[in-house]
């Protein structure tokens, strides 16, 4: 009976070969099929354009430069005749870059994205530090959320342009140019890296009045649409400010429990 | 005058119009046998190196197919020249001499694998009438010689000086010898059936509408199971692969074998595999009787229907251990075998199925 019972196992075993057989590869031949990565996964980083007008979204605030944990990105930039940073250069070492996603997380206008991309191999190991016009043509067709757009709309509104009201009449596009601009020196004097700049930019601030004011308004497009509709004149000024930096540490350690688990 | 050979539906045409044509310019009689039979050795060994090149690209999509990938796909149509590739790649390859080698029987022993892989095919009856030379011990013949590579990997493990090849040598030797028994005595069965050893008799003796032996005796199927399991040890495939067990020895017997010597043992192999499953459809499955096609078209059918059964097998069951390996040679295959050729004595001696 054991002897029945084994040879029965021999032949089933074969049965199921012989099914595997009949069946379909699962693999695909790569250079002609692709898999289809899901949409979400990171890849590599890519600069992304504004849809209408074609150009970078990139503000050279280097947030993404402070986040990257293996300074795969540098970023150049210098500032124009209006105090306005200029995005220079940006190069992303892909040999250096670790897919960690946290560049896109730090940015705050839509301007890097990890796409679903991935194929990056060369024979030179050179080849894989993209620059910014490298970067730039590989994210054209690489779809994404304007989160930055949001704010477009926002002084168009009656509501805000009462806010506006205050400071010298500019056209919505400045907005989010001064709102690029504000943001870095925060950041630099943390750093202390570029002590020439942030003494012109000390200097400079108390003869620009005005500007405190739009970075409240720029803090803004970052929160969800939400907070769009209900401020009233004095208030949204001084919580959205509060409430976007508890926001964005809740979002971190969020993400790092996340990882952890 | 080459059309009668497609006309007859036969390839023996092709011989006997070389062999005319040989008479009709009156070459002296020696001299004829020398170029029929250097003719038939070329188309033989020609042959069988196409089939062991298709063997061995059959057996990487067999493989793959089985664990779900596609195999080689690249080099022409589902990589159908792939091997052909990979042969000419061996052969312009450095032929790596380990300095510490038996020189002589390092040489040798892939040379004599080769040999004694292609001899088989003397008395092999490809289909009616194609066969190089009809002996009347076909089959005693066909065993007595594909044993030689038994030999020939036991030199290739000594020559080496290599510890893994030697223990490959060593175990195939054993393995071989072991399992010689139960193929012989299981063929042994249907030999005393027919009473010939010549292997057109045996086929001949097959011929009719599932006259088979196979089918026509109860000891058939039994043979053949026993055969078929034997053959798989004696071609030195996966079940019964210990001489060359990855995981264990490094490749076995053929480690410090690279380039055309290597190639050498690869396609033997194949040849080996080739041999056994042949012997199983001329013995067991009719050889070259069917009906409709030309036998030929029966034979090779059969054969390489036994090639899978025997790429299958490889490809689903994990390599059993040297002890087992003995241990199944001589306490299961022997008993039933020699039980089996009693069985096929008695019911020859009282004149069934004759």
């Amino acid at each position: 009976m054991d002897l029945i019972s084994h040879i029965k196992n021999l032949l089933l075993g074969l049965g199921i070969a012989g099914k595997h057989l009949g069946r379909h590869a699962i693999t695909i031949q790569y250079p002609e099929q692709r898999y289809d990565i899901p949409e979400g996964s990171r890849g590599i980083v890519v600069l992304l354009s504004d849809k209408e007008t074609g150009e970078l979204n990139c503000t050279a605030c280097e947030l993404c430069m402070r986040a990257c944990p293996t300074a795969a990105i540098r970023i150049d930039s210098h500032r124009d005749e209006n105090k306005r940073k200029v995005l220079d250069q940006f190069i992303v070492d892909n040999a250096l870059c670790c897919f960690c996603g946290l560049c896109e997380e730090a940015c705050n206008f839509s301007a890097l994205k990890m796409a679903t991309k991935y194929e990056f191999s060369t024979l030179d190991k050179d080849d894989l530090t993209w620059d910014v016009k490298k970067l730039q043509e590989v994210g054209l067709d690489v779809d994404y959320v304007d989160t930055r757009k949001k704010k477009k709309p926002k002084p168009a509104k009656p509501v805000s342009d009462k806010q506006a009201s205050t400071e010298p009449a500019a056209p919505a596009k400045d907005n989010t140019e001064t709102a690029a601009e504000e943001k870095p020196p925060v950041a630099d004097e943390t750093v202390a890296d570029k002590p020439a700049d942030t003494a012109t930019e000390a200097a400079d601030t108390p003869v620009a009045e005005p500007q405190p004011q739009p970075a409240t308004d720029v803090t803004t497009p970052t929160e969800p649409t939400e907070e769009k509709p209900p401020p009233s004149p004095e208030a949204p000024t001084e919580t959205p400010v509060e409430k976007a930096i508890p926001k964005t540490e809740d979002k971190k350690e969020g993400d790092q429990t996340d990882a952890s688990a | 005058m080459i059309s009668p050979v497609f006309a007859v539906g036969e390839l023996d045409g092709l011989f006997r119009w070389l062999n005319e044509l040989l008479v009709s310019i009156g070459l002296p009689q020696p001299w004829q046998d020398v170029i029929m039979y250097a003719a038939l050795s070329a188309t033989v060994f020609g042959l069988l190196a196409l089939i062991a090149l298709f063997l061995v690209w059959w057996e990487r999509k067999i493989a793959a197919h089985i664990q779900q990938r596609f195999g080689p796909m690249r080099v022409g149509w589902h990589g159908w020249y792939q091997t052909v590739m990979d042969a000419l790649k061996l052969l312009q390859k450095e032929d790596i001499r380990v300095a510490t080698r038996d020189k002589v029987v390092f040489f040798w022993a892939p040379v004599i694998c080769f040999v004694a892989a292609f001899s088989a095919y003397v008395c092999m009856p490809f289909g009616r009438g194609l066969i190089v030379a009809d002996l009347n011990i076909g089959i005693l013949y066909i065993m007595a010689v594909t044993t030689f590579t038994v030999i020939s990997l036991l030199m290739a493990g000594w020559g080496s000086n290599n510890k893994y090849a030697l223990l490959g040598g060593m175990r195939s030797a054993a393995q071989v010898i072991s399992y010689e028994v139960p193929m012989v005595v299981s063929l042994l069965a249907v030999i005393l059936y027919v009473g010939s050893l010549s292997m057109v008799d045996i086929v001949e003796s097959q011929s009719g509408w599932f006259n088979w032996f196979i089918f026509r005796v109860p000891f058939g199927p039994i043979a053949f199971v026993t055969y078929t399991v034997a053959a798989i040890a004696e071609a030195n495939r996966t079940p019964f692969d210990i001489p060359e067990a990855e995981q264990e020895l490094v490749a076995g017997y053929n480690v410090e074998y690279s380039g055309m010597k290597f190639a050498m043992f690869f396609l033997a192999e194949f040849i080996n595999m080739f041999t056994v499953s042949a012997i199983a459809a001329t013995v067991f499955l009719g050889g070259w009787n069917g009906p409709w096609l030309p036998s030929w078209v029966w034979f090779m059918g059969k054969t390489l229907s036994m090639v899978f059964l025997l790429m299958l097998v490889r490809w689903t069951y994990p390599r059993l251990r040297v002890d087992q390996l003995m241990e199944f040679a001589w306490k299961f295959l022997v008993p039933v075998t020699f039980a089996n050729l009693i069985l096929a004595g008695i019911l020859k001696y009282l004149g069934y199925w004759e």
